[in-house]
């Protein structure tokens, strides 16, 4: 009784089922097709084609450890990592930096000068910042210096939040008055109408007005070190050589 | 039938009809259900005769088991998949890679990426909506330029023949496309590479890169060769001297949230990525020295572990599915990636 031609291969899931397809009966075999078929090649089919084999890798995985990650803001969350630490606690991270965080005033780098000390340091030799600059300002000016220096902090950063781009919050504390007077640079003259208001909000609180919060967030260039910005390194590197 | 005369003896003494059943070509098969013979069904355990009441009694396997004085090896009770994949039409076949016993079964996931759960909550619909141009309804669309110069056809040997490729490079720029409500920019997979000269010299730079990639991926990292003679820098083509690793989905995603949120505030005076990076097709990249590698907390749990003066430093390649940088970059800095120096 021919059941299946002997060349084609069964389905898998059919194997346990099937008769043997070594023939029960004698005129089985002999047909044109069957006849190719010896015994030997009927044994290696049904052992499977192994030309056409894939390995089947095990994966190597390195163990990972589910740990608690404690955000300096208390916040946790798990993560799958290698470290075997359970819990990692965080000292810095991106919710006490100041360039994930730009309106937090606690991470602002305000120099606290109660006693006006530094203030007068500076009105006396000048800062590093007037060796660089380029023309007129030498540590002569004795405009009031020691004046701004109890709402350096906030005046600086609230100039700085006026759409000043360019010089540094310590500079600005120290020679806000300088640098308004002069503006010798024209890079400085031309934030000049933007500085007359936030001259004005400099004496109460930075963030009292919404506009000021907002311009916060469209300022450019955010001088978030206290140090140079962006643009005045790259100007200044580019000076040395 | 000259055929006939071929076959055997029993054979030809049987009747022509049963032999010529045996010899259908495939073209003629179709015509066997005609015939309505159904003893050429496949034989199956449903038209099997069912079981007589006597027979189900006596089939009791426990009792065999129970009977039996010796225990089986274990090798009787376990199922081990195959080693090999040998095609869809072979009787043993591996089971897939969801089933815990396959060979290839990876398990997990065992936590929601926090990055992932933001990106999927929040990030997608705001990047959605704020990429959004309105086109008012019934605006013809406009034909985009044919990129590929064809030919003027001054010669006859123009016909047929295919189009050329942009004057100046073989490479056709990638166009961007519109970010619509299936085509959101999303993070496909991070890459991680080290190239380490100094292990050709000495390959114990090789096993350090190996075993600091290997932390901070969690995957086994493969060994990159070099690619070029240069023989000013001491290397030839071929030689072992770097170490990368990719991680997709949600490995990718955590690596990237620890990065942002743990990494990268603790480098100091870091102004963020350059804006100019990429490759145009929203790839974007940035490396991390040495100092910056083992800021991250995988590497600094052991720090003591590496020889310091061996700790590599790494490149990072960011793949997205955007298709241009900015695209790409607006999807990182709503990651919390920020960004320095102009576009």
């Amino acid at each position: 009784m021919g059941k299946l031609p002997s060349t084609l291969l069964r389905r898998p899931s059919l194997a346990g089922y099937l008769p043997s397809t070594s023939p029960a009966l004698p005129h089985h075999t002999p047909t044109t097709a069957g006849g190719l078929l010896s015994t030997p090649q009927k044994k290696a089919a049904a052992a499977g084609q192994v030309r056409h084999a894939t390995f089947v890798p095990r994966s190597r995985r390195p163990y990972q450890f589910t740990q608690l990650v404690q955000l300096s803001d208390g916040s946790t969350f798990t993560v799958r990592t290698t470290s075997p630490l359970a819990l990692y606690r965080s000292a810095k991270d991106s919710r006490n930096h100041i360039l994930w965080q730009p309106t937090e005033k606690s991470l602002r780098n305000v120099e606290v000068d109660e006693a006006g000390k530094l203030a007068a340091f500076r009105e006396r030799y000048g800062s590093s910042w007037d060796l660089d600059a380029p023309t007129t300002a030498a540590g002569a000016d004795a405009p009031g210096a020691g004046a701004a220096a109890p709402g350096a902090g906030d005046a600086a950063a609230a100039s700085k939040e006026g759409g000043e781009k360019g010089p540094a919050v310590e500079k600005k504390g120290a020679a806000e008055e300088k640098g308004d007077k002069k503006q010798v640079d024209a890079k400085e003259a031309k934030p000049a109408a933007a500085q007359e208001p936030a001259e004005a909000a400099a004496s109460a609180d930075p963030f009292d007005s919404l506009v000021d919060l907002i311009s916060t967030y469209a300022s450019e260039d955010k001088n978030t070190k206290g140090g140079l910005s962006a643009k005045d390194q790259a100007r200044k590197e580019k000076k040395k050589k | 039938m000259a055929s006939l005369r071929g076959l055997s003896r029993p054979a030809r003494s049987l009747p022509l009809s049963q032999l010529s059943r045996q010899t259908y070509t495939a073209g003629s098969i179709r015509c066997a259900s005609s015939q309505a013979d159904l003893s050429d069904l496949e034989d199956s355990t449903l038209t099997a005769p069912q079981l007589g009441p006597d027979e189900k009694k006596e089939f009791r396997p426990w009792k065999r088991a129970a009977d039996r004085k010796v225990r089986l090896p274990s090798g009787r009770y376990q199922f081990h998949p195959p080693k090999y994949n040998r095609g869809p039409l072979h009787p043993v076949q591996s089971p897939p890679a969801s089933d815990p016993i396959a060979r290839d079964f990876v398990p997990g996931p065992f936590n929601m990426p926090r990055l992932k759960q933001t990106y999927q909550s929040t990030i997608a619909s705001d990047l959605m909506t704020l990429a959004y141009t309105h086109v008012p309804p019934g605006t013809p669309q406009k034909e985009s330029p044919a990129r590929l110069r064809g030919w003027d056809g001054s010669s006859p040997y123009h016909k047929n023949r295919a189009l050329r490729g942009p004057r100046g490079s073989a490479v056709l720029p990638l166009i961007e496309r519109d970010v619509t409500f299936n085509n959101i920019p999303e993070i496909t997979e991070v890459t991680i590479s080290t190239y380490v000269p100094a292990a050709i010299k000495d390959p114990d730079h090789l096993l350090v890169a190996r075993s600091v990639v290997l932390s901070l991926t969690g995957t086994t990292p493969d060994i990159t060769k070099t690619k070029s003679n240069v023989a000013q820098w001491g290397i030839k083509i071929g030689d072992r001297a770097g170490v990368k690793s990719t991680v997709y989905g949600n490995a990718a995603y955590e690596f990237l949230d620890r990065c942002v949120h743990l990494v990268f505030p603790r480098i100091k005076d870091w102004r963020g990525i350059r804006a100019t990076t990429g490759d145009r097709a929203g790839n974007l990249a940035f490396g991390l020295s040495p100092d910056e590698v083992k800021l991250f907390p995988e590497v600094e749990a052991n720090y003591w572990m590496y020889p310091a003066k061996m700790l590599p430093g790494c490149k990072v390649f960011i793949k997205t599915s955007a298709t241009s940088d900015r695209q790409a970059r607006l999807l990182l800095q709503s990651f919390g990636v920020p960004f320095y120096g102009d576009v």
